[in-house]
């Protein structure tokens, strides 16, 4: 990633680890086109305060004339200004207070327009540290450099963690042990009412831990369980016990039984259609842990705190390690829900005759929509955490998508609801065109959630079809293979293209001709939004 | 203590041949950014502070030896 940083003051130690270019302190009249990121990093400069918060007023004019420039398929980063030298000097300075707001709220609202403009909260890193420590005047008299340059190894940390968000690298699932673990003490020993969970400490410590997984919950993390224990006891406390924060609903999924926790865990891992490397286990036994990371060594497995106090720091490192995320998109905030309507769809598909009644019941509904502001960071997203459903499994960032669509790529997002609920944006197609009568398609995938209905080929279809009434004459297809993406093997063979040849490596290359309409099953009820019009 | 100020200066300036005789002149990455990390490191390392006159001397490992020498 070549970074180049507009700033106003000596910011080089903190992107050390980079491979970062500067502008001059505070010039914007050089805008160089060879960066791949661009990042506005200002810090609010020391002065006269009346003549700072002039100066300060001027920034958002600058950003957006470096804006201007970057171009809108590239990410620019932008720092949030936090003062961290003018409060040592006035306590309470009004002009520079509002300045500083007024930045960094016309910044967050002019972001909201422009995918491509991320901001970062700057005073999430700052605020960490007393003002005595975030400035060092002795650096800033002899190279201009406000923040303390022995802070530069933290905001690398800190960095890397924001630079993984951005580039939507997100675990997806925490599993989790029981006993002092999630609450204190032993279940098999203490009861489902001498655990210590609420109350006083350390009883209040793991109510507190429950109730920030809860939020993570909430934000699309999965959270699973895997512990030896009595399942019926814990179904005990799931349901009895009233101080627990978490319980059975707010779980995809639990293996609780006296099978080691290596196979636990690898058929966590298949029920929930998920790579052991999108996993994070915590347990509190240091055994449990040295198992998983020999036997499973793509799961990641943090050690555990030993005192129950200690939780809170722990749970804020999990989550800016491993699960942070740039924006939310609404398909994780409601991921718990859809797997869960997935089992409730798997017990419905036992009481039809026939695959097609079956589907025929869902009340399915497919809407294809091209790429657009709304769509681009899940659309995204998908390529990046897609693994198994995934013909190509080439990764974008949003950028990259932006990139391909202004060179004539047509990139299609589904999204499928059915009587049991909204699954969200869960499919996508990339298609490049070749020449005025041929186009190839450089990614299919979906999401594993919504495998079982047919759905892939009701979507390919009607690209296809509207390709056709393009004037599309044929479309090529490419599997390649991976570790994780053996299922679509043979996709493009159902779905009626030919073989056209097999590499060394297991590439095939297929085609298509398209010359009459596709019928899809009439249970689909397909609605194709397109740029610049709408046709059903 | 001269491996050791010799050892931050080779992680500074990303230069494992740097030695008792490097200096600014003879040391392509010395430059007065990664001055600054050298002496930040420094003053970590060793618990000390430098005074922005003394910081402006470091010109050599020998001033720098020197230097750290009246603070320990």
């Amino acid at each position: 990633m070549r970074y180049f940083v507009f700033r106003n003051q000596t910011v080089e130690p903190f992107f050390s680890g980079e491979e970062a270019t500067f502008s001059g302190y505070d010039d914007v009249s050089q805008v160089p086109t060879d960066a791949s990121r661009y990042i506005w990093f200002y810090q609010v400069p020391v002065g006269p305060i009346n003549e700072v918060a002039d100066e300060v007023d001027t920034y958002f004019e600058k950003l957006q004339f470096v804006a201007s420039r970057c171009g809108a398929d590239k990410q620019l980063i932008v720092f949030s200004l936090v003062d961290t030298a003018n409060v040592l000097i006035v306590e309470n300075d009004r002009a520079l207070r509002r300045a500083i707001n007024d930045f960094n709220r016309q910044v967050s609202q002019w972001a909201e327009t422009r995918s491509n403009v991320k901001l970062i909260d700057f005073s999430e890193f700052t605020e960490r540290y007393p003002c005595e420590q975030l400035v060092n005047w002795k650096f800033y008299f002899i190279s201009q450099t406000l923040l303390n340059p022995k802070l530069a190894r933290d905001f690398g940390q800190w960095w890397q963690n924001k630079e993984r968000a951005l580039d939507l690298k997100r675990k997806k699932c925490l599993v989790l042990d029981l006993d002092n673990t999630l609450w204190g003490g032993i279940l098999g020993e203490d009861g489902p009412a001498g655990i210590k969970i609420g109350g006083d400490y350390p009883g209040k410590a793991f109510s507190y831990w429950q109730r920030a997984l809860l939020e993570l919950k909430n934000t699309g993390v999965m959270l699973a369980v895997c512990s030896k224990n009595d399942e019926k006891d814990v179904m005990e406390v799931w349901e009895r016990n009233p101080f627990m924060v978490l319980r059975k609903d707010d779980f995809v999924a639990w293996r609780i039984n006296w099978q080691d926790k290596a196979t636990n865990i690898q058929e966590l891992a298949s029920e929930l259609n998920i790579g052991l490397d999108s996993m994070v286990f915590v347990d509190d036994n240091p055994a449990e842990r040295e198992l998983i990371r020999q036997m499973l060594p793509m799961v990641t497995v943090p050690d555990f705190p030993t005192r129950p106090y200690e939780l809170m720091s722990f749970v804020k490192g999990l989550v800016d390690s491993y699960f942070s995320v740039y924006s939310i998109t609404v398909e994780d905030v409601s991921k718990t829900a859809q797997y869960k309507a997935n089992a409730a769809r798997q017990a419905e598909q036992t009481r039809f005759a026939t695959m097609d009644d079956y589907l025929q019941s869902l009340e399915l509904c497919l809407q294809v929509s091209e790429l657009d502001k709304f769509n681009l960071a899940r659309l995204a997203q998908m390529t990046q955490k897609t693994n198994q459903f995934n013909l190509t499994t080439k990764r974008y960032t949003e950028d990259d998508l932006q990139r391909m669509a202004s060179q004539g790529a047509r990139i299609f997002g589904v999204s499928v609801s059915d009587r049991f609920g909204d699954n969200g944006i869960t499919g996508e197609l990339i298609l490049c065109p070749l020449d005025a009568t041929t186009a190839e398609i450089d990614t299919l995938l979906l999401s594993c959630r919504i495998l079982g209905r047919g759905i892939e080929f009701a979507f390919l279809n009607s690209v296809l079809n509207l390709l056709l009434s393009n004037g599309v004459k044929s479309v090529h297809g490419t599997y390649i293979p991976t570790a994780k993406n053996g299922q679509v093997a043979s996709f493009y063979e159902e779905a009626g293209f030919s073989l056209v040849k097999t590499d060394n490596d297991g590439r095939k290359y297929y085609v298509r001709k398209i010359d009459t309409v596709i019928d899809n099953k009439d249970y689909y009820k397909i609605t194709i939004h397109k740029n610049g019009g709408e046709n059903t | 203590m001269e491996e050791r100020i010799l050892d931050i200066m080779r992680n500074v300036f990303e230069d494992a041949s740097v030695n008792v005789a490097s200096n600014q002149n003879n040391c392509p990455n010395w430059d007065s950014l990664r001055q600054l990390t050298l002496v930040s490191e420094l003053e970590d390392e060793f618990d000390v502070e430098f005074e922005p006159e003394e910081i402006a001397q470091m010109r050599s490992f020998t001033q720098v030896r020197e230097i750290l020498m009246t603070k320990l």
